[in-house]
């Protein structure tokens, strides 16, 4: 018999999980194909199949899943609804395999799903264990995968922290991109501003890279009754590196809930700080997108003395 | 001897007005926890007006509109605004109107529930003693079940009142005793005259003559749960349709939701086929009464929600599987800041013309 091939959208919480569930299916013994970075073609793609109202970033993460139709056994879409108290994530994520199961009922492919809902008494180990069990392998070699992965995720995560601690010791203007890191680190999204600014003699970091315990309490400094997990990492973030940046971009999808409420209530509270908020559409062309980062950077260094 | 005073608190609070629920809301707190409410005035277009100024760009209508009341609460005399919590951005409504309101240079105390809710009844009664501190724990809990039962009784008359105003011989009888029926709640302060005016209400309704045919067009609502119940925020969709001589249907509604809630998992089994998990807050409310109402036969479903409520958004793929299953026309509505309502009258007024040509058709 030959191995299950496993299909990984290259969207949301991908950019987050992806050491953790690479490491585990391939642990099992699964083939992984993960969708190409974003192109204008995934996008737009996306942009057709998925319901107009739906914010930038779930049109891409159905762009990416209509990439892969037809071309594994599987496609993995996780529902992750809540970590606990306070620590939920936006609903579109708990949604999001009913949405894509209703969305390409026609097409005859598999999903696969696990489902972490920590209120509800089902963490993300239980999550694991049952996603072994849909692929047949044994309790117990799933329970090696996942321990494997666990640790491939912790040493992803901190090179990550060590690559930011790297830029934060480097010359120029230090930049924080507030904004979730499916945004950021997406080839056709996040990443034209983030080469924009460092060609332009700024250095990117990213309010969520950082460590996470830390910047969930220091999130109440910033916003006390925020619920949703990811911002309140974003937000953490910026209440853990505002001593050490020159300016803070906010980047958001459009039309991101939880980012309109959470970036207008930090955009009134912090104060002595260039911000940008900067709103992505589907729009092609970077034109005025560059102009306003332009902008951003001169009033900085004009504010500084450096023009 | 002289029967000692009650003591009320000199706190003057308001809630902003979500659908006729802030008769209950009224009657807790006056009569439960032992405050004066102020009724802040019903909503208008300057609501939504000075509540989408101040409010970011493409956060839910209901955020607008309820900012907007708000402000003219605190121009009504309040002193005090209550926000509740909820499972959606609901949740975060409070922190955020607040700080704007402040950064309007607005003089008010805040009682976010948010802050209070713990899961605990115990961390929720500190808000009421917050309020007034003298409140006593049982009398408010006396206060809130008759509340609920006002909701109750709304839910019942509302639910009625869309379902046969339509077929009225005289035009305008159904509303007028829906009115004077709310009215009575919003005035009510023992149990006996919640009952009364119930009692009254289902007598009127009772003498109202009617011409109904044997099969009339029938359409199911379902949506978000403030627009879908709120009459100003929906341009009173309901009547507006039922007044072409449709019998309305919706489930969604407070009591239905919090009271008589089948649970999640019980009504979740009924539409295993379109979801596997709860989608969102009322997705699952919502997927089982499209379906149930396409298995009646229904002529039409309508999905209310305002822009950018996410859960709903959710919502639409499945509701395009059971009409596609069914064959039963959907017709989806997105409330925005709009001011008018002549572009909502023609879609309803087309939507009304193909069912019954279909219903015709099929008969």
């Amino acid at each position: 018999m030959s191995p299950t091939t496993i299909g990984i959208p290259r969207g949301m919480l991908y950019y987050r999980y992806e050491a953790l569930w690479r490491t585990f299916f391939s642990e099992l013994g699964a083939n992984i194909v993960v969708s190409e970075p974003t192109t204008h073609r995934i996008a737009e793609e996306g942009m057709s199949v998925t319901i107009d109202e739906a914010c930038l970033s779930v049109k891409v993460f159905f762009g990416h899943v209509n990439n892969l139709l037809g071309r594994c056994d599987y496609i993995f879409v996780p529902r992750i609804s809540s970590f606990g108290r306070n620590r939920e994530l936006c609903p579109r994520f708990t949604a999001m395999y009913d949405v894509a199961k209703n969305m390409f009922r026609n097409s005859g492919q598999k999903f696969l799903t696990c489902n972490v809902d920590v209120p509800a008494g089902d963490n993300e180990k239980k999550a694991f264990l049952s996603l072994g069990q849909a692929l047949g392998c044994s309790a117990k070699s799933t329970i090696k995968a996942y321990k494997k992965a666990k640790k491939e995720e912790q040493r992803a995560y901190s090179d990550k922290l060590q690559k930011q601690k790297r830029l934060l010791e480097q010359d120029g203007l230090k930049i924080l991109i507030a904004g979730h890191d499916y945004l950021v680190e997406d080839a056709y999204i996040g990443k034209p501003i983030t080469d924009f600014l460092k060609k332009n003699g700024a250095v990117p970091l990213s309010a969520g890279i950082a460590d996470r315990d830390a910047a969930l309490n220091r999130s109440t400094e910033m916003s006390p009754t925020c619920k949703w997990q990811l911002n309140r990492e974003i937000i953490g973030g910026i209440a853990m590196y505002r001593d050490k940046i020159d300016g803070i971009i906010f980047l958001s999808a459009f039309p991101c809930g939880p980012d309109a409420m959470v970036n207008e209530l930090v955009l009134r509270r912090v104060d002595c700080l260039p911000m940008l908020n900067l709103v992505l559409d589907g729009q092609n062309g970077t034109a005025g997108t560059e102009t306003r980062l332009e902008s951003f950077l001169d009033i900085i260094r004009f504010k500084r003395g450096l023009l | 001897m002289t029967k000692t005073k009650e003591v009320i608190s000199p706190k003057k609070v308001a809630f902003p007005r979500y659908a006729e629920y802030n008769a209950p809301i009224r009657y807790l707190l006056e009569n439960g926890v032992g405050v004066k409410c102020v009724l802040p005035p019903r909503l208008t277009h300057r609501s939504l007006e000075i509540g989408a100024k101040y409010s970011p760009d493409f956060v839910c209508t209901p955020f607008k509109i309820l900012l907007g009341n708000m402000i003219e609460a605190i121009e009504a005399g309040a002193d005090t605004l209550v926000m509740v919590y909820g499972l959606c951005k609901l949740g975060y409504y409070g922190e955020l109107q607040e700080q704007i309101l402040r950064d309007l240079g607005f003089d008010f105390d805040f009682v976010n529930l948010t802050e209070y809710n713990t899961g605990k009844i115990k961390d929720l009664f500190k808000a009421a003693k917050y309020l007034n501190p003298k409140a006593k724990f049982r009398k408010v809990v006396k206060a809130l079940l008759e509340a609920v039962k006002m909701a109750e009784y709304i839910d019942a008359v509302t639910a009625e009142y869309y379902k046969s105003c339509g077929f009225e011989t005289e035009k305008g009888s159904y509303k007028k005793a829906f009115e004077t029926f709310i009215a009575d709640m919003y005035a009510a302060n023992t149990k006996d005259e919640i009952e009364l005016a119930y009692t009254k209400v289902k007598q009127a309704f009772a003498g109202i003559p009617t011409d109904k045919p044997v099969q009339p067009l029938r359409v199911g609502i379902v949506g978000e749960f403030y627009t879908a119940m709120d009459q100003f925020s929906n341009f009173d969709v309901e009547l507006k349709l039922a007044e072409m001589g449709v019998e309305i249907h919706r489930w969604m509604n407070v009591s239905n939701m919090f009271i008589h809630y089948p649970g999640e998992k019980n009504l979740n089994v009924r539409v295993k086929e379109y979801c596997t998990y709860q989608m969102g807050p009322t997705s699952t409310a919502n997927i089982r009464s499209a379906k149930e109402y396409a298995e009646q036969r229904f002529d039409g479903v309508i999905h209310i929600k305002s822009a950018n409520c996410t859960p709903e958004i959710d919502v639409m793929p499945v509701l395009q599987n059971i009409s596609a299953d069914y064959k039963v026309p959907v017709l989806y509505l997105t409330y925005d800041a709009q001011t008018s309502d002549v572009g909502l009258m023609t879609r309803l007024e087309a939507f009304y013309d193909m069912i019954s040509m279909r219903k015709k058709v099929m008969h």
